[in-house]
């Protein structure tokens, strides 16, 4: 391939890129305005858009319900929680999973992403008989058992996605200069896995708060989370306070993206991996 | 350092396989949670799945006799039509999503500035913080029958109600659910690709396609399985995205499942069907990995 | 024979005077607590406004989840500790729960203003005791959006009418009890028992490609109906009021040939809790002709006390004897119930591929 034809196959590549890029970006960007549209909708019921007047009662009804502040209580508490123990096993077994090299590790392997292709509303009502017939009956031990299994294979898969592309000569020449295989694994692993355990987080947490189908077993008359209660709160007619809650939690994101990316630094949090750009 | 040295004279220089012991250590919490409240529970859900149904009651009585009946009425033209749909649309809607993910996560940690990069994996997360159910309920007020795309779609000769395009419409849902999961999975794998060997080859005289192709994508396609399978997983459990934006016709697993979840409190029925769903998933995603496990063994 | 809710109270006449809810007499009196199940929306609106009336029963209020069947597993784990003192249900989910014998029997002693319901509403077990209490009565027909549907429906024939494609909203097998069908069934000379001609008309209308939506919640056939997306339906009365507030609708309740069916929501009262007595004089307050009038307005159920003034917005479920014959069936429910699995087995493999 000469040069002028190289030249032009880069260009139109880049060309393509950024097109395709313009695209898929719009079309993940476009629900996010809908949302908001929604949100601000003042019509009591789900209309075509665009909405003819634009409100802000929704905000007021979730302000003014009673049930939201401690629904969101819960929901934050579990999901903290059950973050907090995915990335404490879930670093721990993809780790063993990368450098164990028995058999039935396929299988293992497997085995944590299995919850995943199990619905949601059959892990909700397995655990709920489960739980009930060994006698565990709080509604937060449910909620969080529930929440831990639904979140738990993102964090395995994503620390595994980012485990497998690493180079291990890296951890071998350490071992080589004299470190002990946990100095080699806190100095250079680590760090190489860092964005994975950062994006399983991300999604553990995510999946948890939004959950509805298993939590929808799990409660207990006196504890539930907040999608649940704005979900039952709707018997016929469609409530857009979720649309309200969706904008709010959209808000909160962007500050917080906002305030880490000035102070700590996204690509600090994030790791850079090896190679910087 | 020559205390170092000295105490590690009978240590090889480069370290045997990683003992046992220290794995199974490691894989211990892991596999006592997985056990205790993931197998467990389906355990005993099986075992309702074998557990006779009496019409109107709730779910198998304490002493039901066991019975493969709920499995028997399975094997029906209709469930394999959902179980055909299921795959299909997850695979497809996985498959474009990752040709999408990985350009778009290449272009976050190679081509954008800090900057840039903040806001889109800002944005990717603010997508992934979405509710499922607002979110499905905007796609359908965006391209479905009453969307603002509809005078597009009547353009272009398209009925918003036919059954070929509620399915492209499931497919766009999952895809949009899918498309930030992949591209956040995929943003590690890339970033331990060494840029400088695509800077060589195309020194050498490659197009970029061409070095891209024959660099990139081989060495990231460990993360690229990974995220296919976190993809496809997903998908093949989503409920509410067929339901809402398949109008109750295009129906999934799930849609199934939660038939006898209701009322209806046919639970035996309803376990039936997720073990079925469980193993012939659990099938087609060891199939996926092996495949990938012997190309890559083979390189 | 049918009952019409009129001449059957006119049947019992004025005997029922003694059964009025006593008012609480003088005197401070702690509130019992109570936990109970309810619908959200309109329905525990009403149910707050009728609690806060009376200070004998003070109340958590615990919302169903989905439809009323998503509580029935929590029991089920539960048993036999209980959470719940009364669970508001209908004849779907009272049948289960009579089934597995989790509520208690009501007598005329524990709920007096029982009297003024119709009898032949209240949902017995194979013995004959009363095990749920009949509250308000909502209809499942056949109706309309009177400004986007293409041509005023007014027979089952239409429904296959060209005009109509891609514009029906039709219930799935978890609603309505599948009494969808039914309705097709006493088109074709059909009934409960004999379903063969409704099922024949229902593939017909899944392959006329006029279903637009099959609903899954109620909320689905709401959303359908205000944004345009359908504008022909069969559904429950709570979805068509959520339509009406903001939208004309004709509903089609007495219409020749288009069956109406009727359903009861009320309170079953659950077994092994504490309160029984204060939860039975709390439901003997909330059935008293004013309640019951209060609720009407507030929930949209038409009230099933003789007593009560039906309001004018439920005028399309005051039947008169005559209309009652001619517009409402009345199925037998033992077949209904039993049926629904099979029903529900039966849509999956023969109607839903063809959708």
């Amino acid at each position: 391939m000469n040069g002028t034809m190289k030249r032009l196959s880069d260009r139109i590549l880049g060309g393509a890129m950024v097109a395709m890029l313009g695209l898929v970006l719009a079309f993940l960007v476009t629900p996010l305005l809908v949302t908001c549209l929604l949100a601000f909708d003042s019509r009591s019921f789900l209309g075509p858009l665009p909405p003819p007047a634009l409100s802000l009662r929704w905000f007021e009804k979730l302000a003014s319900l009673d049930y939201v502040a401690t629904g969101l209580a819960t929901s934050l508490k579990i999901a903290v929680l059950a973050t907090a123990i995915d990335v404490l096993v879930g670093t721990t077994a993809a780790v063993a999973l990368d450098r164990g090299d028995f058999r039935g590790r396929g299988l293992l392997m497997a085995a944590f992403l299995s919850p995943l292709i199990v619905p949601a509303v059959v892990i909700g009502l397995a655990l709920l008989l489960f739980l009930s017939r060994i006698g565990v009956v709080d509604g937060f031990t449910r909620l969080l058992c529930g929440h831990v299994v639904i979140t738990l294979p993102y964090v395995v898969r994503t620390v595994l996605a980012s485990l497998a592309g690493r180079d291990r000569r890296l951890t071998e020449a350490a071992l080589v200069l004299g470190a002990t295989e946990r100095e080699a694994f806190w100095t250079i692993t680590l760090p190489l896995i860092r964005s994975g355990m950062v994006t399983g987080a991300v999604f553990a947490f995510a999946v948890s708060l939004d959950d509805v189908a298993v939590s929808m077993f799990l409660t207990d008359p006196s504890t539930y989370t907040l999608p649940v209660a704005l979900v039952s709160s709707m018997r016929a007619s469609f409530d857009l306070s979720i649309a309200a809650a969706a904008v709010l939690l959209m808000a909160v994101t962007a500050v917080l993206i906002i305030v880490l990316e000035r102070f700590v630094g996204f690509d600090r949090l994030l790791g850079q991996g090896l190679f910087r750009s | 350092m020559s205390a170092l040295t000295a105490a590690r004279p009978q240590e090889p220089a480069i370290p045997s396989p990683a003992p046992a012991r220290m794995t199974f250590i490691l894989l211990a919490p892991g596999l006592l949670l997985l056990f205790g409240i993931f197998v467990l529970p389906l355990l005993g859900l099986g075992l309702e799945s074998l557990r006779q149904y009496v019409p109107g009651r709730v779910g198998s009585a304490i002493d039901a006799p066991l019975t493969l009946e709920n499995y028997r009425e399975l094997a029906t033209a209709s469930f394999a039509g959902v179980l055909y749909e299921t795959f299909k649309l997850s695979a497809a809607a996985s498959l474009v999503g990752l040709l999408a993910a990985f350009p778009l996560a290449y272009c976050i940690v190679r081509r954008f500035s800090p900057r840039q990069r903040a806001a889109c994996i800002g944005l990717l997360v603010m997508l992934v913080l979405l509710s499922m159910l607002v979110r499905t309920y905007a796609l359908e007020l965006a391209f479905g029958s009453v969307g603002i795309a509809r005078p597009l779609l009547l353009a272009l000769g398209i009925s918003p109600t036919s059954r070929g395009y509620i399915e492209v419409l499931v497919g766009a849902g999952l895809l949009h659910a899918v498309m930030p999961i992949c591209t956040l999975t995929l943003l590690g794998t890339i970033q331990n690709i060494d840029p400088r060997l695509c800077d060589a080859a195309q020194s050498l005289g490659a197009p970029a396609w061409k070095a891209h192709l024959g660099i990139t994508v081989p060495l990231a396609l460990p993360g690229l399985v990974s995220a296919f399978l976190i993809a496809m997983t997903f998908a093949i459990s989503a409920f509410v995205i067929p339901m809402v934006l398949g109008k109750g016709r295009v129906l999934f697993l799930s849609n199934t499942i939660y038939t006898r979840f209701s009322d209806v409190a046919n639970y035996p029925s309803g376990a039936a069907v997720s073990i079925a769903m469980l193993v012939i998933s659990l099938v087609v995603l060891s199939l996926a990995s092996l495949a990938h496990r012997r190309k890559g063994a083979r390189s | 024979m049918t009952m019409t809710r009129r001449n059957l109270l006119s049947l019992i006449g004025a005997s029922s005077a003694v059964g009025l809810s006593a008012p609480w007499l003088g005197g401070a009196r702690a509130a019992t607590g109570l936990t109970a199940a309810e619908w959200g929306g309109d329905v525990v609106d009403a149910m707050k406004q009728i609690a806060a009336k009376q200070n004998g029963a003070q109340f958590n209020w615990v919302l169903h989840q989905g439809g009323a069947g998503a509580i029935l597993p929590k029991i089920k784990a539960a048993w036999p500790k209980v959470d719940y003192d009364y669970i508001a249900g209908w004849e779907g989910s009272f049948n289960s729960m009579i089934a597995e014998d989790w509520v208690e029997t009501i007598t005329a002693a524990d709920i007096p203003n029982l009297a003024d319901i119709p009898e032949k509403i209240m949902m017995r077990d194979a013995k004959g005791n009363v095990k749920a209490v009949p509250r308000a009565v909502g209809g499942m027909y056949f109706g309309y959006r009177t400004d986007t549907a293409p041509f005023a429906v007014s027979k089952i024939d239409d429904l296959f009418d060209k005009r109509l494609k891609g514009a029906i909203c039709w219930p799935g097998p978890t609603q309505s009890m599948m009494l969808q069908i039914v309705a097709l069934a006493l088109q074709g000379g059909g009934n409960e028992s004999n379903m063969e001609p409704g099922w024949k008309l229902m593939k017909d209308l899944a392959k006329s490609g006029n279903i637009g939506r099959i609903a899954v919640t109620d909320v689905d056939f709401t959303n359908s109906f205000t944004s345009g997306e359908t504008s022909v339906g069969f559904f429950a009365e709570p979805s068509w009021a959520a339509v009406a507030k903001n939208f004309k609708i004709t509903r089609l309740t007495k219409q020749a040939g288009m069956a109406t069916f009727l359903y009861q929501s009320g309170f079953a009262v659950m077994k092994n809790r504490p309160n029984r007595k204060a939860t039975c004089d709390f439901i003997n307050f909330a059935i008293s002709p004013e309640m019951s009038a209060l609720y009407a307005k507030v929930a949209g159920e038409a009230p099933l006390n003789g007593k009560a003034a039906i309001p004018p917005e439920l005028a399309h479920l005051a039947f008169t004897p005559k209309e009652f014959e001619s517009f409402v069936h009345v199925p037998d429910y033992k077949v209904v119930l039993s049926q629904q699995d099979a029903w529900a087995k039966r849509w999956e493999s023969d109607i839903a591929p063809l959708l």
